[in-house]
């Protein structure tokens, strides 16, 4: 049978479209001779980190970051990889589990799905920013107490979501608590616990 | 994935003006949609043009119409008063798309945009000919259960995957479209295209030009419509089939009618020959079912989506039934 | 005995707090200086040769350290023998099944792996394949263990002299495990012969041998971590070649590399629930009394590997049955080698058995909770053996009463509400009880805290809690004062968590060192003068001792010729199915275990709870399709194979016969992970018979199957 090359991914040859662009101006007056070479070689992505990464301001569990990103880079992997903050988890990588869901000034996103650079000047919050001096937040202490989870991977993610359920106002009954709460998928099952938690927290009626 | 060139756009003609530079450069708003196909290798746009900061996310009365920014959210938009109040139809639908996590990522003009869940066209091993034209359809003999049956070509039998473009097009949705030198509109029933021989091109919307928002009739339906999604798991899931139907009853008789049906087309399959039998007789079940009949006569399925042809036809009673009954 | 536990109350999961703080690091969070990242690059062919292997611009692009494949891998002295299977990853050239990697890129960031690998060409030479199972059950191979290939009691075919009988065919579908955590592993070499992983694992001691055998170290140089796991339900029972795959790449870049696979690849990487095509024959008299089953399966398998479950062995002994013949056979395939999930074999089998009893009763005109009864087995007619411990009829009784059986009606079809019709459904579940060895390490400290340790692995039913409750009804200390650590391979040996037998083996294991440790305190005190049950901290002071250390192995013994054991579970649900859509939704679900003493009541309700939202993803949704004209799968990835979300799942009711099996081990206590979920899929497709009068002998039961099936009375 005849050879079937596949190049899963590949970029066009004349991807690099940016070697044409404005910013290819930078890069000349930095390294002309490389970038020529480069570009001949079609071998751009060598000098690419010289100017890709872009500066990135953002607030995590109340600290302030200045970073220098890749626009590729997502939330999720700039929390995990980068912040260290690996109490976010990926589960899929696609917006279709939320392990990886984080509140993006007050409202819960799957991080995975956004790009670090588009949350410029926001305030995220994860799993790790919940709880305030070493008690736990009522969410973190409902999950326990109802025992609403069992490996324990999907648990960061439910949390955010759920207490986002309650300040959204989607936590009346039982049956809104598990249609605003499908976005969360717990395979060891412990679904039933998760929405005796929180509407446990919701009928407490504190702030959260 | 690339390395792709980020920019971010602080005016609508500024947006546009960075767009109308770079053949490969892609508008970027609640990425769900995007970044996943990016990540799948799909799309590999050289430019990401972020339009967040433009300022599309109003949602206002206006005269006879009600106005929804292309950036508001899809939960900002299904949980705003204004449209609870007037379109519980589209409120409805949006609710039943994907998760509440993604509803508040994703905006109005990016589900318009949202491309086909069909897994051959996600998968960049196998033949698409929307993915990459000329390489074939991988679905027309292989795994179609949730393909279209209706509106299909041998070229493409990939189906919208939008629940939001169903409801607004029942409720004769027009999208407003921003260009170098002007807007133009476009009725919602118009916008996204068949695939015909040219499968590639989702809808009609040009190279140059950007979504600024829809604009949605203010209607007499009331509280009677029902935005039915019937799929494979309660939640979270695509739909087999999915109906928008809005009823003016005065008392039995159907005063106005709309029905559009999801999962079942490349774009919003809006049933004006069902509504025109309908318009103006008594509301009963053999009219329904006869109206449910009539409107997929003409569908045609494949291997593995016969069932959607009944389906269809059983949502179709089962919704106008409980949008009747609705108060 | 048993009878002397004294169980403290209900306690918290041990590593509650870890866990919903984010603090619970699983394989894929540590942090080691110089860490890079891997990315696989894989086969879009099924079957064949790699005839080019491009890497150039691969390894040229940023922050690229290599890019290993069979051209360059590593030798490694274990690696190349000529035993073993045929499919060892970056072995020769050849390609098994579509998604098998073919390369690995190691770069210095995630994002330019994952760019690099895309960078990768390859060139294949195709040969034909066959990835079709249901166009293969002419393609069987019988199994090289005759044993496991079929058995008989009595006549063979008995059912089709039968005064009432039933014969039907159930098929499964591809089901994947897809725990919720990504499968991978972080791998480093800290010496030329010294290896350290990261591993996602149901067994450390299972992965340190692998690997040590693989790359031909002893096994103390490799060093497995694996605290926390995010689920496996089999997959995690084995090491899987890309595990292998990175353990080299760390070698050949001298760094620590870490790969954690993408959501498709869980579909082909890690195996799965194996394709089952089941033909099942039941006879009966009149009166109800069973005489005959006949039970065949096939089940998918690969063709560089077999896997074959134990698809018929509820058929074997359930029942009270003279006759009974049962046959299996794999169909080989180009496919990845499946593995055990979640009730393995056996929970394939429940569905095809459960639903036929279902099937025979009805015929018979009996309700199927009472023909259960009449034919529950006083002794295992299979081993001839008495049951060690057997609580069935009272869990009938205790479930049909919770659930409202009393508003069934036998006739199906009769109850609706509104569009919806409504029915309801039984099905049993069962599982091997085992004790296997292991050995704890218990360390008791002048404070009067104890640490026990031992290589057991937790995915998440709660071991660790179970081990401390343990422990503390043995000493009579505060759970909270006892540490349970695990998921080290440097611990004493455990086995791997898989078949239910992790809180047997290893907590007889802990019962019975905690007990000698009491023994040896006891002496310590009467030698000091002190009472035998003076505290324990008093004892150590008294003896000028920093902690007393005790480590002992402990397994089962002539108790397990003598008796057969087995946990089991009853599922009773109520659906509700509509009438126009064929969209079934589960409404209720009442399940009982009898599965001995319960330990930890709460993690044990998780257990079920869990096990029976697993039961309704196989009975509903769940389905890995493939385009055989390929052999790839078209809906990998969680928006398109469907488990069970949040709104599928109703209130969960779980009853415990909580009786101790005084047979079993030390505490009376056996496995729950497979009875959870085994039989729970046919209770399912039985409440949908009873709603609707339609039989669904093909899962998962999806809308447009109900629409399509006739009603059969």
């Amino acid at each position: 049978m005849a050879d079937n090359k596949e190049k899963p991914g590949t970029p066009s040859p004349g991807r690099r479209n940016f070697l044409r662009d404005s910013t290819l101006i930078t890069a000349l007056s930095l390294t002309p001779g490389a970038v020529l070479k480069a570009a001949s070689e079609k071998a751009d992505e060598r000098f690419a980190e010289l100017f890709e990464k872009i500066p990135l301001r953002l607030t995590v569990n109340g600290q302030a970051h200045a970073l220098s990103v890749e626009p590729r880079v997502t939330l999720l992997d700039l929390l995990r990889e980068q912040l260290k903050l690996t109490g976010t988890k990926k589960g899929c990588d696609h917006g279709q589990c939320g392990a990886c869901t984080v509140h993006v000034d007050g409202e819960r996103v799957n991080s995975c799905l956004s790009l670090a650079v588009m949350n410029e000047g926001k305030e995220v919050t994860t799993i790790e920013g919940l709880a305030r001096e070493g008690e736990l937040h009522p969410m973190q202490a409902a999950f326990i107490k109802h025992d609403g989870f069992q490996c324990g991977y999907c648990t960061p993610g439910q949390i955010m979501s759920a207490i986002a359920c309650i300040r959204e106002g989607h936590a009346r009954t039982r049956d809104e608590i598990r249609e605003y709460m499908s976005g969360n998928i717990c395979r060891c099952g412990a679904y039933p616990h998760i929405v005796d938690a929180i509407e446990e927290v919701q009928k407490t009626g504190g702030k959260i | 994935m690339i390395n792709f060139q980020y920019l971010r756009a602080g005016s609508t003609e500024k947006a546009l003006a960075l767009l109308a530079k770079d053949k490969n450069a892609s508008f970027i708003a609640g990425g769900t949609n995007l970044v996943d196909l990016m990540k799948k290798g799909v799309s590999s746009p050289d430019k990401l043009i972020d339009i967040n900061k433009l300022p599309l996310k109003d949602i206002s009365l206006e005269e006879g119409h009600i106005h929804i920014g292309a950036l508001a959210s899809n939960a900002a938009v299904a949980d705003h008063a204004l449209i609870r109040e007037k379109l519980p139809l589209l409120s409805m639908a949006l609710n039943k798309g994907a998760s509440a996590q993604l509803r508040n990522m994703a905006t109005v003009g990016g589900n318009l945009m949202q491309r086909t869940r069909c897994g051959y066209f996600y998968d960049i091993t196998m033949p698409c000919n929307k993915r990459k034209p000329g390489s074939g359809c991988g679905a027309l003999e292989g795994y179609n259960r949730m393909h279209a049956i209706f509106g299909h070509s041998e070229n493409c039998i990939a189906v919208h995957p939008s629940d939001m473009c169903v409801a607004l097009a029942a409720l004769d949705a027009v999208v407003v479209i921003g260009q170098p030198n002007g807007e133009r509109r476009i009725a919602l029933s118009e916008f996204h295209r068949l695939p015909g021989k040219t499968p590639q091109l989702d809808n009609n919307l040009k190279a140059n030009e950007i979504i600024l928002g829809v604009e949605v009739p203010l209607n007499t339906y009331g509280r009677h419509v029902q935005y039915l999604k019937v799929r494979d798991r309660s939640s979270y899931a695509f739909a087999l089939v999915s109906v928008a139907a809005a009823l003016e009853l005065d008392g039995n008789r159907i005063r106005e009618v709309r029905l559009a049906l999801g999962g079942v087309a490349h774009k919003p399959w809006r049933l004006t020959a069902t509504e025109a039998f309908l318009r103006g007789r008594e509301f009963d079940p053999a009219l329904i079912r006869e109206a449910a009949n009539r409107s997929v006569a003409e569908a045609r399925a494949f291997k593995h989506n016969k069932f959607k042809i009944t389906l269809a036809a059983e949502s179709i009673v089962q919704a106008l039934s409980e949008a009747s009954q609705q108060s | 005995m048993s009878e002397k536990f004294l169980f403290p109350d209900d306690t918290d999961r041990v590593d509650g707090v870890a866990k919903v703080t984010g603090k619970a690091r699983y394989f894929a969070e540590f942090d080691l200086p110089g860490l890079t990242y891997a990315v696989l690059v894989t086969s879009s062919i099924t079957k064949g040769r790699i005839t080019q292997l491009n890497t150039r611009n691969a390894a040229r692009a940023p922050g690229v350290l290599a890019v290993v494949s069979h051209l360059n891998r590593p030798v490694t002295a274990g690696y190349e023998s000529k035993e073993g299977p045929a499919m060892r990853i970056f072995y020769t050239d050849r390609i098994f099944f579509n998604g098998q990697p073919v390369a690995m890129v190691v770069a210095d960031t995630f994002e330019r792996a994952t760019h690099a690998a895309s960078l990768v060409e390859v060139g294949y030479e195709k040969e034909a394949f066959n990835t079709d199972f249901d166009g293969s059950l002419d393609q069987v191979k019988k199994p090289k263990n005759p044993a496991q290939g079929a058995y008989q009691r009595g006549e063979a075919d008995a059912y089709k002299q039968a005064a009432v009988s039933v014969e039907a065919t159930y098929t499964l579908p591809v089901e994947t495990h897809n725990p919720m955590e990504l499968h991978g592993i972080l791998a480093f070499w800290n010496a030329a012969d010294k290896l350290t992983v990261y591993a996602k694992t149901q067994g450390v001691k299972a992965t340190q041998g692998t690997l040590a055998r693989t790359f031909g170290l002893p096994a103390e140089n490799v060093q497995v971590f694996s605290e926390f796991v995010g689920g496996g339900f089999g997959m995690a029972l084995r090491t899987w070649p890309l595990e292998i795959g990175t353990v080299m790449a760390a070698k050949l870049v001298g760094r620590p590399v870490k790969l954690v696979i993408t959501r498709d690849q869980m579909f082909t990487m890690v195996g799965n629930r194996p394709a089952a095509w089941q033909k099942i024959g039941l006879g009966a008299s009149r009166n109800g009394r069973l005489t005959g089953i006949t039970h065949h399966s096939l089940a998918q398998s690969s063709v560089y590997e077999d896997f074959m479950e134990n698809i018929t062995g509820m058929s074997k002994f359930m029942y009270g049955c003279e006759n009974v013949n049962t046959t299996s056979g794999i169909v080989p395939l180009d496919l990845s080698v499946p593995i055990w999930m979640r009730g393995p074999g056996e929970a394939t089998g429940a569905f095809a058995l459960e639903s036929a009893i279902d099937e025979l009763a009805f015929k018979l005109n009996m309700d199927p909770l009472d023909f259960r009864v009449l034919n529950d087995p006083e002794t295992d007619l299979e081993k001839n053996k008495p049951f060690s411990d057997k609580n069935l009829k009272e869990a009938y009784k205790r479930g049909a009463q919770a659930i409202g059986w009393k508003n069934r009606v036998q006739r199906p079809a009769q109850l609706t509400e509104g569009d919806w019709q409504i029915g309801y459904g039984v099905s049993t579940g069962v599982f091997g009880a085992f004790r296997r060895s292991a050995t704890v390490r218990a360390v008791l400290n002048a404070d009067g805290s104890l640490v026990l340790q031992s290589a057991a692995s937790d995915i998440g039913p709660g071991t660790a809690t179970g081990m401390v409750r343990i422990a503390a009804g043995v000493l009579g200390i505060p759970a909270s004062s006892i540490t349970f650590e695990l998921g080290d391979s440097s611990l004493p040996p455990a086995p791997s968590q898989g078949g239910s037998s992790t809180l047997s083996t290893v907590g007889a294991a802990v019962n019975d060192v905690c007990l000698q440790l009491l023994g040896n305190l006891k002496e310590l005190a009467v030698n000091a003068g002190l009472k035998a049950d003076a505290p324990f901290a008093d004892i150590l002071k008294k003896n000028n001792l920093p902690y007393v250390e005790v480590t002992k192995e402990s397994k089962g013994g002539a108790e397990q010729a003598k008796y057969s054991m087995y946990s089991f579970s009853i599922h009773f649900v109520q659906v509700k199915v509509h009438r126009r859509t064929g969209v079934v939704k589960v409404s209720r679900i009442v399940s009982v275990g009898d599965a001995g003493k319960i330990v930890s009541p709460k993690t044990a309700k998780s257990q079920m709870v869990g096990g029976a939202v697993g039961g309704m993803g196989m009975a509903l949704t769940e389905e890995a399709v493939l385009d055989s004209r390929y052999g790839r799968y078209i809906n990998n990835n969680f928006g398109d194979y469907h488990v069970p979300v949040n709104a599928d799942v109703p209130d969960i009711e779980v009853i415990f016969i909580d009786k101790p099996d005084p047979h079993i081990n030390p505490m009376g206590a056996k496995g729950m992970g497979e009875i959870a979920l085994t039989g729970f899929s046919a209770a399912v497709a039985n409440a949908v018979f009873n709603a609707t009068g339609k039989r669904i002998r093909s899962l998962p039961i999806t809308p447009d199957k109900v629409l399509q099936e006739t009603a059969g009375v």
